[in-house]
């Protein structure tokens, strides 16, 4: 049975793979007869371990992926009621379905695609200038949901 | 916003081309941010150490393991060493 995983797991990135360990703190130790036992001669101490038992869905990954990148309705409308839209994925995506994004995203990547297309056009100064825009209105749509205080100190004969 | 809105404002006439274009954006937003979040549960098997990247993982967040005693997923820590033990044919 795993308990403080937090504390007694750990990993370690290798290319595309992750390394699991268990870490203990004591020697190594089978069962015998219903009861763990110490093996005689074992080494007693800090321990990385190949993971000791099974867990069904027991190693949870989040991250980013294409989740429903085009859908079949505005995602950025709500419906009537002012409930979120209920969306479907399209796996072959045509120019009536909806980039599944919110609309400032929208904006950048229509930069993104003047860009490429400034790029194919032997301009790169252009493409320059709409990559500058695409990631600022990508730190935009993510700064948009930050609110962040600033506090400074001001001197006394400071002029306020 | 429509692929064909999109295309619209960016001059592109082809779609497939458009929609690769705008496939590679999305990939470059979900690099930097979290626009998308997705979870991936994998079973843990005894005296397995290597477990793959879910294939579609664009940006890796934080993996968890389950604490079986109160049914709970943690986050668990990187590795910022090495092991020395490389490998262990008897776990």
């Amino acid at each position: 049975m795993s308990f403080d995983t937090n504390n007694t797991w750990v990993y370690k990135i290798s290319g595309r793979n992750i390394h699991l360990y268990q870490y203990l703190y004591s020697a190594t130790t089978d069962v015998l007869a219903g009861y763990s036992i110490r093996i005689p001669d074992a080494y007693f101490g800090d321990q990385l371990v190949y993971p000791d038992e099974s867990i069904t869905g027991g190693l949870r990954f989040e991250g980013t992926a294409f989740i429903e990148p085009f859908v079949n309705y505005d995602p950025n409308e709500l419906t009537v009621g002012n409930a979120n839209p209920t969306l479907t994925d399209q796996s072959s995506p045509d120019e009536d379905d909806h980039v599944n994004l919110s609309r400032m995203l929208c904006l950048a990547v229509v930069d993104y695609l003047r860009s490429r297309v400034a790029e194919a056009n032997g301009n790169l100064d252009l493409k320059e200038y709409y990559m500058k825009e695409f990631w600022k209105k990508v730190g935009d749509n993510h700064s948009n949901k930050i609110q962040t205080g600033m506090s400074y100190t001001s001197t006394t004969y400071a002029v306020k | 916003m429509t692929i064909l809105e999109i295309m619209e404002r960016a001059g592109i006439k082809e779609t497939n081309l458009a929609i690769a274009y705008i496939k590679d954006a999305m990939h470059l937003i979900q690099s930097q941010g979290d626009d998308a979040l997705a979870t991936w549960k994998v079973n843990i098997v005894d005296g397995t150490r290597d477990y793959p990247f879910p294939a579609n993982l664009i940006k890796l967040k934080s993996i968890s393991v389950k604490d079986t005693n109160d049914d709970k997923w943690k986050k668990i820590k990187r590795l910022l060493s090495d092991p020395t033990v490389t490998e262990d044919n008897s776990p």
